[in-house]
């Protein structure tokens, strides 16, 4: 359970990774090589903590802004950026957009567009393992902007009711696309919601990728031991318009942006690696060279990739 | 064989597919301790214990998101709604999650799902619980549909459609469940997408599903007292469809009625009369009629009810203006 230095700098790795996609993805987006790009900069420390200590076998369900999580879990990053420009060569094969794929082998259930959708399907998932008797745990993502849909309150009273092996993993950014916290939840908590239908909750520091992981840890030891779903409220933010797609800027201030830049999680971590002596500047710097080649490299491979041929858009409809 | 109502045939199939099939399991609003609505899963709860008979909250997006979920790691659940009316309160979950698996993941993640629903008029129960929507799920592509009209069909569609690896949308007449019939024993499927001739016949083809089709078989009764020969076409399931079947009808008959007891306007009977004019227009001795409800939500009163289900008598009348 506890990380070493050696994890930390693999979760060092993850992040920086995450983070330079991002940067990567949106300018791509901006520039018009593809439709749209909903990013979760800023948001990094979240796909990161949670996946880390997953096994193969347990399951993720994705938010919009799940890309970290399938970068994380293996998906490899030339794949992703196909799906971004809906090549074929990415598990979609351009027939749907890569926000919301499914990698069943890696254990990405999928996302879906419509927001909070995933919450029954993340349960029903939990409640299959439990009556087919696996040990496999469930992670259901989702953001703010869902805790106001039914699907999130049936879901999570679902999930509760039957004590069921999920982990409901609310990422708190504050916004709802352009909707402030304080004018869409009544109330003023989410966390309190989930204390309404019973669940054990914890509140947690969403960049700070390490409290992440450990908060994460805890979760899905309980569910694995059969004690039920534990509700998790990352607090994070999201340096990046809702997305690329006309919607750039909106009631935030520059000065709560900055606020938040400055508790970046991935300088955050590259602080505490120096200070405690696990890594030297030098040799994260070398990492963030060898990240960028990748990325560099996973755009090239994407811009190379062909669109599929036309049939392909009529199969597949049926099993 | 046995005779057995069409409830207790769609009974008989649960318990053959638990028995049969481990990843199996039954969800709904009061089905495992009560036995359901109509009580087709009267018992199983017991016989397979609650981890596999599952009695859910009301909550439609739940169960059904929950039901999805789950068919996406490996199980077969099946899933009844009460009514068809219902699906309204969890429809994203049918058509944007269930239907849409396959497609989206490239046929790498399937939803092996029967969803069952209660659908259809006669018993005065009003505008929440009796409409027909089928025409709603056909519409979307990933959905297959079914209706059966015979206890003898409820059962073998109903194991089909458990086997089938795609979404299923299982649609049972509430009117028919106390029907009668002989069911043959043991575990048998009757494929999607083949009709059933229930009735031959050279001068007309009626087409109909479900509720409609012991109404198609009545009207072929009464107009062969008058000298009029209907052909009866049960469609089974409307996705997949057996175009083939209704084409070799209207070759030989030359007239075409869809009775079906949905509204009339955009009813699958469109469906039906738009393939047959595409492929068989020269075989048409007379333009294709459909004899369905008028535009209206279904009353409550019975009376009022009647004036929803006229398709009954007008179904006699249509066909003896065909052969005119």
């Amino acid at each position: 359970m506890s990380l070493s230095p050696q994890d930390l700098k693999q979760l060092f790795r993850r992040l920086l990774l995450i983070r330079r996609f991002e940067e990567e993805a949106f300018r791509l987006a901006v520039a018009g090589k593809f439709s749209n790009y909903h990013g979760g900069m800023g948001q990094e420390a979240i796909p990161v903590g949670v996946c880390y200590g997953l096994k193969p076998t347990d399951n993720t369900m994705i938010t919009h802004r799940g890309l970290g999580v399938l970068l994380t879990r293996g998906v490899p990053v030339g794949e992703i950026f196909a799906g971004l420009y809906a090549k074929e060569s990415c598990p979609t094969r351009g027939r749907h957009p890569i926000f919301h794929m499914a990698a069943p082998e890696l254990g990405i259930l999928a996302g879906t567009t419509m927001v909070g959708s995933v919450i029954p399907l993340a349960t029903g998932a939990a409640l299959a393992a439990r009556i087919q008797g696996k040990p496999d745990v469930t992670i259901s993502f989702f953001g703010d902007g869902s805790v106001n849909r039914g699907d999130f309150h049936e879901g999570v009273n679902l999930g509760a009711v039957r004590k069921l092996p999920i982990v409901y993993f609310c990422e708190n950014n504050f916004y709802a696309k352009s909707m402030p916290l304080e004018a869409s939840t009544a109330g003023g908590s989410i966390i309190a919601r989930a204390q309404g239908y019973g669940l054990p909750s914890e509140l947690v520091d969403g960049n700070d990728v390490v409290a992440v992981y450990e908060a994460t840890q805890r979760a899905v030891a309980r569910a694995r031991a059969g004690e039920g779903p534990t509700f998790i409220e990352c607090l994070t933010y999201r340096w990046t318009p809702h997305s690329t797609a006309g919607d750039r800027e909106f009631s935030r201030t520059a000065e709560e942006l900055a606020s938040w830049k400055a508790k970046c999680p991935i300088l955050r971590l590259r602080k505490q690696l120096i200070e405690a002596g696990h890594a030297s500047a030098e040799e994260l710097d070398a990492v963030d060279i060898d990240i960028q080649r990748e990325v560099a490299e996973g755009v090239e491979f994407a811009e190379a990739a062909p669109y599929a041929a036309p049939e392909v858009a009529l199969e597949n409809v049926y099993v | 064989m046995a005779r057995m109502s069409y409830a207790q045939a769609l009974n008989e199939a649960h318990r053959i597919a638990m028995h049969d099939d481990p990843r199996v399991f039954v969800l709904g609003e009061d089905i495992g301790v009560y036995g359901g609505i109509y009580r087709v899963t009267k018992g199983l709860q017991a016989e397979f214990g609650e981890q596999r008979v599952l009695d859910t909250p009301i909550s439609e997006i739940a169960i059904t998101g929950a039901a999805v979920g789950a068919a996406l790691v490996g199980s077969r659940p099946i899933l009844e709604i009460g009514f068809v009316d219902f699906v309204g309160t969890c429809w994203d979950q049918v058509f944007n999650q269930a239907a849409k698996f396959s497609y989206m993941t490239d046929g790498r993640a399937s939803v092996p799902l029967v969803i069952r629903m209660a659908c259809g008029a006669g018993l005065g129960y009003g505008v929440h619980h009796s409409q027909s929507l089928e025409a709603w799920f056909t519409h979307v592509p990933g959905l297959k549909v079914v209706m059966p009209a015979t206890p003898a069909d409820a059962k073998g569609l109903l194991l089909a459609a458990i086997d089938d690896p795609n979404p299923v949308i299982f649609l049972e007449h509430k009117f028919l469940y106390e029907v009668k019939d002989e069911v043959p024993d043991g575990r048998y499927t009757v494929p999607l997408g083949k009709a059933w001739m229930a009735r031959e016949g050279a001068d007309v083809t009626i087409v109909s599903w479900s509720g409609a089709v012991p109404w198609a078989l009545k009207a072929a009764e009464q107009a062969a007292a008058e000298g009029i020969e209907c052909e009866v076409l049960d469609l089974r399931s409307l996705v997949p469809l057996d175009e083939d079947a209704i084409v070799a009808s209207v070759e030989k008959t030359g007239r075409l009625i869809v009775c079906h007891e949905a509204c009339t306007t955009g009813g699958f009977g469109a469906e039906v009369i738009a393939r047959v004019v595409t492929r068989a227009f020269d075989f048409l001795d007379a333009e294709p009629l459909r004899v369905a409800a008028p535009d209206i939500p279904v009353p409550n009163s019975l009376p009022l009810e009647a004036v929803y289900l006229g398709t009954r008598e007008r179904l006699l009348e249509a066909v003896r203006g065909i052969v005119s």
